[in-house]
């Protein structure tokens, strides 16, 4: 099956994305770049984020309150879509683990079905005691 | 005649003996265990939730941030943090551990009993049946009394019980030695999926800190007095909002790893009388997840106060 074209509401919200919402409308690169996985660049950008941070309450005036939150936002946007590639990748992972617990799931069915057949056993027993005793009782009039 | 009497009695009070009447160290555990990893099921699935609204509610800020400014945000690139199909694997697998954990602890007390005791009972009761009519169509002079078709009936549960018995302990084990590494690995998937939500709702609710600041400056006096009071008092909220869910991500981490370390101890108990460190690491497991399941109701009950 061919990979369905993704539209723009559904593209990472890049900082680039957001701030040009018009332009997204070619595929999104949903695929996070390399560099980005790197747990070094994830740390920097992470360290940015703390920085930026520790400015935004120092700062006084709403001015430059707003550039530091904007650069901020910006690598929030980035952060937070690496942290979707991470969870999505978990995903992948999960899939595989789940035929394994399903597995184990019927494995324990499959006991559930033989003592249930220790029941149904008993149950046969009852029931051509039962089928004989019903002969038995119609037997007189038959002599 | 008097032997005929006493044979079906010898007979149960025998296999009674032999089915055990008290619940077995391996029901117990396995009881309890079920118990345990509901909660933690629960409060794994409620910790996705929580994460996925906290960061819909950030980009939301964000939107709102953003809306006025000449780089407007658009709505529709709000996404959520775990799409559908990730939501959907991680509710079905624990789900799927949820029932595994029920089921053996369902086969480990013999779940199956009422059925066991229907057929008995019928079975001695057709016994009895057997024997009037035996006794009316021949000259064979059979009889069975009430008292000697209910000891057949007991006899004959006891015998089930045994039979059901033997077979879960030594299939149950086999499935919960199989079922271990699989549960190692998915506690540790879990456990990596808690580590990033717990880095996501930090940075969440940093965002909604700074956007909310960001909005009582830039509003200005355009807030009364007293709606410009009670915007700055949601700040310390929000601050206190991201400790505590950090706190508790941090404690369904460490009960989710204690899963898998109970788990493995009940894999190991499975097949040895030495149960006490078993039961030590299922009460602390009950107890970290006891601590947890009234956290999301109070963080959904503080959200909704929020809107209000």
């Amino acid at each position: 099956m061919a990979p369905k074209k993704k539209s723009a509401a559904e593209q990472a919200p890049t900082a680039e994305g957001a701030l040009q919402p018009s332009e997204t409308s070619q595929p999104a690169e949903t695929t996070v770049p390399p560099a980005l996985t790197n747990p070094d660049t994830i740390t920097t950008y992470q360290a940015l984020y703390d920085v930026l941070g520790r400015a935004y309450w120092e700062a006084s005036d709403i001015k430059y309150k707003d550039t530091i939150q904007g650069a901020r936002d910006a690598i929030y946007e980035i952060l937070t879509d690496l942290n979707r590639a991470k969870l999505d990748a978990n995903t992948e992972l999960f899939l595989a683990l789940q035929p394994k617990v399903k597995a184990s799931n019927k494995a324990l069915g499959k006991i559930k079905e033989k003592i249930s057949s220790i029941t149904k056993n008993i149950s046969t027993a009852s029931s051509v005691i039962a089928a004989i005793a019903k002969v038995l009782s119609i037997a007189p009039s038959l002599a | 005649m008097c032997h005929r009497k006493s044979l079906p009695g010898l007979v149960s009070v025998g296999l009674l003996v032999l089915a055990g009447c008290s619940l077995s160290p391996l029901a117990k555990n396995t009881a309890a265990f079920s118990s345990a990893t509901a909660l933690v099921v629960d409060n794994t699935r409620n910790a996705y939730r929580a994460a996925v609204r906290l960061n819909e509610q950030a980009q939301a800020s964000l939107l709102v941030a953003r809306f006025d400014t000449d780089h407007p945000m658009d709505p529709h690139s709000i996404r959520p943090l775990i799409d559908e199909k990730g939501l959907k694997v991680r509710t079905e697998i624990l789900d799927g551990l949820r029932v595994y954990a029920q089921t053996i602890a369902d086969l480990a007390s013999g779940v199956s009993s009422p059925r066991l005791d229907e057929a008995a009972a019928a079975c001695g009761s057709n016994l009895k049946s057997l024997s009037d009519a035996l006794s009316s169509a021949t000259s064979i002079g059979i009889t069975l009394s009430s008292e000697q078709a209910n000891g057949a009936s007991t006899a004959l549960k006891a015998l089930g019980d045994f039979l059901v018995k033997r077979e879960i302990k030594t299939s149950v084990p086999t499935v919960i030695r199989n079922m271990d590494p699989n549960v190692e690995a998915l506690t540790k998937l879990l456990s990596s999926d808690i580590d990033i939500l717990r880095e996501q709702s930090d940075r969440d609710y940093e965002q909604i800190l700074a956007q909310q600041d960001s909005f009582i400056r830039h509003a200005g006096t355009a807030l009364s007095a007293t709606e410009r009071r009670a915007e700055i008092a949601r700040l310390p909220r929000i601050v206190t909002g991201k400790s505590a869910t950090d706190d508790m991500l941090g404690d369904l981490q460490s009960s989710i790893n204690k899963l898998a370390v109970t788990h493995h101890a009940l894999a190991a108990a499975a097949t040895s009388k030495d149960t006490s460190s078993l039961q030590a690491r299922i009460a602390d497991l009950l107890a970290s997840g006891e601590n947890l399941a009234t956290f999301y109701e109070s963080l959904s009950s503080s959200s909704s106060k929020e809107k209000e």
